[in-house]
C-alpha cells in the first residue's frame, strides 16, 4: 500500500453542481425501482438479485478505482451501483432478519459518524475537492453507500413511524434539502452541508419516484415503475453524455487546493 | 433598528414555542383518546382496512385458494404471482396508511408465496397460508 501522499491523481469525482444533483436524485430512484423489478417483476428473488448487484458494484469500484482521472459514466454507473446496493442492504436486514428500522437507522448513522471521523483522522481533511489519492476515494465511497444505507432505514422510518405518504414526502425532504442549501449559502459549514443533502436526497429522490410511478387513484401521476425508470435513465444518460462531450464548462478542472 | 429586530424575533420565537407546545398539548390529548374510540368503530363496523380497498388483492387470493382446492397447484403459482407484483408496486401507496397492517398482510403473502413455490408443494400447506391470507385481509391485519 501506497502511502496517502505517493500516488497522486487528479480529482476523480465530480464538482457539484446543479447537474451532479439531478442526476444524484435521478440514480436514487432508478436504483431501487431496478432492484425491485429484477427481484419481483423479473422473478429473480431479493437474494439472487443482491448478489448480482454487489458483483456489479464491486466490479465498477474496480473500474472507478483504476481509472486516471473524474470519467462521467465511470463514476455516475458507480453510484447508481452502490445506491442499488445501499437500499438492499436495509431491505435485507429489515425484511430478511426482521432487523427494527431504528436500530438499523442508529447503526448506520454511526457507521457513517465513524467513517468521517477515520476520514479526518487519516487525512486530516474531508474535502470533496481532493480525492486525489487511494484511501481518500475508498472513503469517500464508503460514506456514499452508508449515506444511501441510512438514507434508506431513516427514510422508511419516517414513512412508518410517521405514515409519511410520498405526496408529503416530496414536500418534506424537499423542504429539508431547501433549509440546508439556504444554511449553506449563509456560510454554514460546506462539508457538513454537502453531506447532509447527499442523504436526504435518497428519501425524496424515492418519494419523487413514487409520486410519478403510482396509479392516480393512490395520489400519484401513474406512469407506473417502468416507465418512470425509462425516463430517468433516459434523462440519466443524456445529462452523463453531455457531462462527457462538455467537462470544462461545467467545472469540472481538477482542484488540487485543500478548501472547501 | 437592531435591536428592535432581535425583539421582534424572539417575541415570535416565543409564539413559536407556545404554538409548538399547544400542539403537543393537542396530540397528547388526542393520542389518548384516538385509540379507544378506534376499537369501538373496529368492534362496529365489518372491520373496513385502513389501507383502503384491497378487493382487486383478496380476488387473486380467491382464485388461488379455488386453484388449490381443484388440485391446480401450478397455475395457483402462476395466479399468485399477479399478487405478488402489483401489491409491491403499490407498495408506496398503501404502506404509509398503516404500516402495521401492511406488514402484517405483507407477512401473510410472503408465507403462502413460499408454500406455493417450495420444490415439492404441500397442498394442505398451501390452502392454510392462503386461508389465513385471507383472514389477515379481512381482518385489517389481524389473523
Amino acid at each position: 500500500m501506497p502511502s496517502p501522499n505517493a500516488a497522486r491523481f487528479l480529482n476523480k469525482v465530480p464538482e457539484v453542481t446543479a447537474v451532479f444533483w439531478i442526476i444524484k436524485i435521478m440514480s436514487t430512484t432508478v436504483g431501487e425501482t431496478g432492484a425491485d423489478y429484477l427481484a419481483v417483476h423479473v422473478g429473480l428473488g431479493a437474494a439472487t438479485t443482491g448478489a448480482i448487484m454487489v458483483a456489479l458494484l464491486i466490479a465498477m469500484l474496480v473500474v472507478q478505482l483504476r481509472a486516471r482521472k473524474y470519467v462521467p459514466w465511470k463514476y455516475w454507473l458507480t453510484v447508481v451501483l452502490v445506491s442499488i446496493v445501499g437500499t438492499q442492504i436495509t431491505d435485507a436486514l429489515t425484511d430478511g432478519l426482521d432487523v427494527s428500522l431504528y436500530v438499523s437507522t442508529a447503526v448506520f448513522a454511526v457507521a457513517l459518524a465513524a467513517t468521517f471521523v477515520i476520514w479526518y483522522w487519516s487525512e486530516r481533511t474531508l474535502s470533496i475537492h481532493t480525492i486525489v489519492t487511494r484511501p481518500r476515494e475508498l472513503f469517500y465511497w464508503a460514506a456514499i453507500l452508508f449515506t444511501f444505507a441510512l438514507g434508506t432505514a431513516a427514510g422508511d422510518l419516517a414513512t412508518e413511524a410517521l405514515g409519511l405518504g410520498f405526496r408529503v414526502g416530496v414536500l418534506v425532504f424537499g423542504a429539508a434539502i431547501a433549509v440546508i442549501a439556504a444554511a449553506f449559502y449563509g456560510g454554514a459549514d460546506a462539508v457538513l452541508t454537502f453531506w447532509l443533502a447527499y442523504l436526504l436526497t435518497r428519501p425524496l429522490g424515492a418519494s419523487l419516484g413514487d409520486l410519478l410511478s403510482q396509479s392516480r387513484p393512490n395520489g400519484g401521476l401513474g406512469l407506473g415503475t417502468i416507465d418512470t425508470s425509462v425516463i430517468f435513465l433516459a434523462v440519466i444518460a443524456a445529462l452523463v453524455a453531455f457531462l462527457s462531450v462538455v467537462p470544462n464548462r461545467m467545472g469540472m478542472q481538477p482542484k488540487l487546493t485543500e478548501e472547501l | 433598528m437592531k435591536t428592535l429586530d432581535f425583539a421582534k424575533i424572539r417575541s415570535a420565537k416565543g409564539r413559536l414555542r407556545t404554538f409548538a407546545l399547544s400542539i403537543a398539548v393537542l396530540g397528547a390529548g388526542t393520542g389518548t383518546l384516538l385509540p379507544s374510540i378506534r376499537v369501538v368503530a373496529a368492534a362496529e363496523a365489518a372491520a373496513p382496512s385502513k389501507i383502503g380497498d384491497l378487493s382487486s388483492y383478496r380476488t387473486i387470493v380467491v382464485d388461488t385458494a379455488s386453484m388449490v382446492n381443484n388440485g391446480d397447484l401450478d397455475g395457483a403459482k402462476a395466479r399468485i404471482k399477479d399478487l405478488e407484483v402489483s401489491w409491491d408496486d403499490a407498495e408506496p401507496s398503501l404502506k404509509p396508511r398503516s404500516p402495521a397492517e401492511w406488514h402484517a398482510i405483507d407477512k401473510a403473502i410472503d408465507r403462502a408465496l413460499s408454500d406455493l413455490r417450495s420444490g415439492k408443494p404441500d397442498a394442505t400447506a398451501c390452502k392454510e397460508s392462503l386461508a389465513n391470507l385471507l383472514k389477515v385481509m379481512d381482518g385489517g391485519g389481524r389473523s
